[in-house]
Formats: structure tokens, C-alpha cells, sequence
């Protein structure tokens, strides 16, 4: 991801891994599968956290199960809250689409 | 004890497994990034980055979610310790068992590799402990470009501003042994402009398997910090630390010796600016300068103790032998030279070491390990200057101890 800021970087080029690229289980397909796993419980694990965040300020506000199941989101809500599927979908099934062809037991490529 | 193992956990998963630089700095070249002293950065960056305050001496992430994630991240090395590496390790005995060797068979990395990487569970362990680390540098890095303008304003003003410095030349070759993405972090720690931020957040997790359990608090460094030796006549009038990445070290070393000089200095600027920032907001007063470690600029025998962190693994065998001499010459006669840095001393080891080490190497991307455990380090320190202390104390457990001190 580049940034959109103009503000100086120090940066220089780097060289990059191929991890990305890399196949550990045979099938392309299937270490795509487990990527999105890990991501996908990392997401959850978040959603859980805040959760137990939310719970435990609202029992404290007094706010009841009721009101929470009532809620109408206003349009800009439901518009941000677009925004975080969005987010949510790509870091859970993005892998799906990573494009994985070196095979494990390929040494660093040439050059 | 804290081992390579332990603290990066490749292995783990993947079996299962600077002219002189003193306070005068702001005379640098015309161009140059150069902070001096001034108030300490106080004022929260502004924008849709909303401050969530302190935890310690660590600034708690920007939003519960990346928090949240990181702290997945974390639990899921505790998992890969306690439970994958165990299986992986099992799979590779069946391995070794089915092939009738045993830990002191003569074989070599490339004949186990061929007999390992066909292993489910061995692959599974490490695919599941390289997609974890790729979580943990895709979030980090996300949310910093997505706020990119915020923390490069931030980094900007503190550029400036004391207490301590930031040299950074206005043109300064970076080899290409420096640009690798080292533990597979995006852009390594000279291409992406939050290096810094990254490292400092992403590695946290690192130290979750090691007898410490965590480094949110430095303690690791500060640790560190604390155990290092004095040169025989008690004098610590400035300290150097070497390769010094954010700083962490540094700025504990600082802590720990208020009143003396202390610069780190790194090729990394992204990571030097985090670390200065970071300093600042700790109220330290440590200087920091984009140096290569075997080129510091400093005059001879500046230092009274030089050290260390991490460094060495992660520079080919020539660059160490020539940080080396340089450590050699900016110590003074009778100062300290203490890298701290993994034991190492020949590729030869039991099967599931070397295949660990080699599996490090290639997919944590390390590309530099195998050359550093190549090198018999302490042996080259005692043949460059120093006199080892003999029986001398271990600062870190599980790491090479090598305290020199300059003839």
C-alpha cells in the first residue's frame, strides 16, 4: 500500500520476500484456505474483545438487551459500518486470491 | 533463557518450527534531518487517529480492533509453542525414525529437507506460523498507511525536538544486505516509512514464548540494559549501541546512565525516526544517527562501552568482521565491547536444529543467519583488540556472551 501523504519517507527500495508466494500443503487452493483461517480468528477474536469492551461499559450504563436489539442505524452508520465489512471481508477472504506457485522446496531465486 | 528459537519462532513453527557525532550534531550538512534539544513531544497527532493512552511506557495501539488482532497474533505463538511446534516435532522424529537416523546422523540440510518438507504436519505448522506473522505486519502496516500523513506529520515534528538527537544525512548509501524484509516485515526496516512502527508493535509478540512472556515494557532491554558490564575503572561517560534499530536498547542504556552521552546508530531511518520519537515521548535524552554499524564516524577510542542487539545475525559474516573492527576502534583503551546476539559457532547441529536454522533462514527470510552462526564470533572479537573476561557473566541467558574488553 502506498501512502498518499507527500511528507518525506527516508525510505529506499527494498527486497522483497516471496513468501507470498510460497506453497506449504500441496494445493495452492488449500494454503489459501488456511490463510484465511488465521485471518478469519483474528477477526472474530477482535469482534469478541470488543464485545467484552461494550458489555461491560453498557451493564455499567445501564443499557438493556432490549434497546441494543432495537437499534436502527442512521445512514451514516450504516454507511461506516460498510466500510468495516469491506475491511472485514478482505482480510478474511482476501487470500483466496493470492496467486502461490513456488514450491517449498525452491532455494532464493536467482539474482 | 531466551533463544533464537524461543524469540522468533521460525524454528518453532517450522518444526512444528557517525565526522564525529557529539552534541554539535546541528552542524551537519545543509539538507540533513537534525533535532536538538527542545520540549518533549506532548501534543496527541491529530486527525482521525484518536490517542488511546499509555499502557506503561508503551503507547497502546490506535484502535481496539488493531489491539485486538495483535493480541491474536500473540496467542496464537503461544499455541505454535505450546501445541504445534510439540506435533511438528513429533512428525520430524517419525521422519527421522522411518528413515533409521537418529539426532547423530551425518546428513546433511539438503537431504533433510527432502526427507522433511513431504511432512503435512511439519508444513501445516509452518504455513500456519508464516500466515500468523503475515497478519501480524498486514494489520500494523494497514493501519499506518491508512494514516499515513498523521504519523509522517508526527514523526516530522519530532524530527526537530528534543531532548535528545536525530542525524539523518541528506545522502547516505543503504547496501543491499540491509534491504531484506527480515522476519518477513514489509519493506523490511529501510523501505516502508513506519518500519519503526511496525518492529516496535509486531515484535512484542516475538518474546511471548521466552522466559520473559513479553517486551511491552522493554524488558527485555532494559534487562539488558541493567546487566551490562563497566569498564574496570567504573568510567561511562558515553555508550554506543550498534545497529540500534528503534532504540530500545538505547534509550535503557540512557536510563540507566542519565548523565552519559548515548547514541545508537542504524541504517534504518524509518526505524531511527520511530525510535527518536519514541525517546522523545519517554523524556530521553539518547542521540541517534543513520550510520552503517562498521562505518560510525566517531572519533578513536570515543566510547567507554559499546554494545549491541540483535545486530549481528542479520549481516553477512564480513560486515560483522568489520563491525567488529570498528567496535575495536571507538572504544577506548580498557572500555567495554559487548555485542549481544545469539550463541553461535558452526552450521554443525542435530537434524531438527539445522533443519530449524535453514528453515529460519529461507522463510522467516533471515538471509543472514547462516553466515553469523557460520563465524565463531567471540573467537573473532578476542582476534580484533579485546581481551575476553574469562567466566564473565551471560547479560541475556542463551545468548553468546562476549564480554571484551579493549587492550
Amino acid at each position: 500500500m502506498a501512502t498518499d501523504s507527500k511528507r518525506p519517507t527516508y525510505t529506499v527500495e527494498a527486497i522483497p520476500s516471496d513468501i507470498t508466494s510460497s506453497v506449504f500443503l500441496g494445493n495452492p487452493a488449500l494454503d489459501n484456505v488456511v490463510s484465511c483461517l488465521i485471518a478469519m480468528n483474528a477477526e472474530m477474536w477482535a469482534t469478541k474483545r470488543r464485545m467484552k469492551v461494550l458489555e461491560a461499559l453498557l451493564a455499567k450504563k445501564g443499557v438493556t438487551q432490549a434497546m441494543i436489539e432495537g437499534y436502527v442505524p442512521s445512514a451514516a452508520e450504516a454507511a461506516e459500518w460498510e466500510r468495516e465489512r469491506d475491511r472485514f471481508i478482505d482480510l478474511a477472504m482476501g487470500p483466496l486470491g493470492n496467486q502461490s506457485f513456488r514450491n517449498i522446496s525452491e532455494n532464493f531465486p536467482k539474482g | 533463557m531466551i533463544g533464537r528459537r524461543e524469540l522468533f519462532g521460525a524454528t518453532a513453527a517450522s518444526l512444528a518450527l557517525a565526522k564525529t557525532l557529539t552534541a554539535d550534531a546541528a552542524q551537519t550538512a545543509a539538507g540533513n534531518v537534525v533535532a536538538g534539544p527542545g520540549a518533549g513531544l506532548a501534543k496527541p497527532i491529530r486527525g482521525a487517529v484518536q490517542p488511546r493512552g499509555m499502557d506503561g511506557r508503551l503507547v497502546r495501539l490506535p484502535t481496539l480492533d488493531l489491539e485486538s488482532e495483535q493480541d491474536f497474533t500473540r496467542g496464537f505463538r503461544l499455541l505454535q509453542n505450546r501445541q504445534l511446534r510439540a506435533a511438528s516435532f513429533a512428525a520430524f522424529e517419525r521422519v527421522l525414525e522411518r528413515e533409521g537416523l537418529d539426532q547423530a546422523a551425518p546428513i546433511t540440510v539438503e537431504q533433510l529437507r527432502a526427507l522433511i518438507e513431504r511432512d503435512p504436519v511439519v508444513n501445516m505448522a509452518s504455513k500456519t506460523w508464516l500466515d500468523n506473522q503475515h497478519y501480524t505486519w498486514k494489520t500494523l502496516r494497514d493501519h499506518f498507511h491508512a494514516h499515513a500523513d498523521e504519523y509522517l506529520s508526527e514523526m516530522e515534528a519530532a524530527d526537530k525536538t528534543g531532548p535528545g538527537t536525530l542525524d539523518i544525512p541528506a545522502k547516505i548509501d543503504v547496501p543491499d544486505y540491509a534491504r531484506h524484509e527480515i522476519h518477513i516485515q514489509p519493506g523490511g526496516y529501510v523501505g516502508d516509512p513506519f518500519a519503526g512502527h511496525l518492529y516496535h508493535y509486531g515484535t512484542n509478540s516475538f518474546y511471548v514464548a521466552t522466559t520473559l512472556g513479553k517486551n511491552d515494557q522493554d524488558e527485555a532491554h532494559k534487562s539488558s540494559a541493567a546487566k551490562l558490564p563497566l569498564p574496570a575503572d567504573g568510567k561511562v561517560k558515553r555508550i554506543l549501541d550498534m545497529g540500534c534499530g528503534i532504540g530500545q536498547l538505547t534509550v535503557a542504556l540512557k536510563e540507566r546512565f542519565p548523565d552519559a552521552e548515548v547514541w545508537g546508530v542504524d541504517i534504518g531511518a524509518p526505524m531511527l525516526r520511530y525510535g527518536h520519537l519514541r525517546a522523545n515521548k519517554l523524556g530521553v535524552g539518547a542521540n541517534f544517527a543513520q550510520r552503517l554499524a562498521h562505518e560510525t564516524g566517531f572519533p578513536d577510542g570515543h566510547f567507554d562501552l559499546v554494545t549491541s542487539y540483535l545486530l549481528h545475525h542479520e549481516v553477512p559474516a564480513d560486515i560483522t568482521l568489520r563491525t567488529i573492527a570498528e567496535a575495536q576502534r571507538v572504544t577506548r583503551p580498557g572500555g567495554v565491547y559487548y555485542p549481544l546476539d545469539f550463541a553461535s559457532g558452526g552450521l554443525k547441529s542435530p537434524p531438527r536444529s539445522m533443519y530449524a536454522r535453514w528453515w529460519d533462514h529461507r522463510w522467516n527470510n533471515e538471509r543472514w543467519t547462516l553466515e553469523y552462526h557460520s563465524l565463531d564470533f567471540t573467537k573473532e572479537i578476542s582476534q580484533r583488540g579485546f581481551s575476553m573476561v574469562k567466566n564473565a557473566e551471560a547479560v541475556i541467558r542463551g545468548y553468546g556472551i562476549r564480554h571484551g574488553v579493549r587492550v
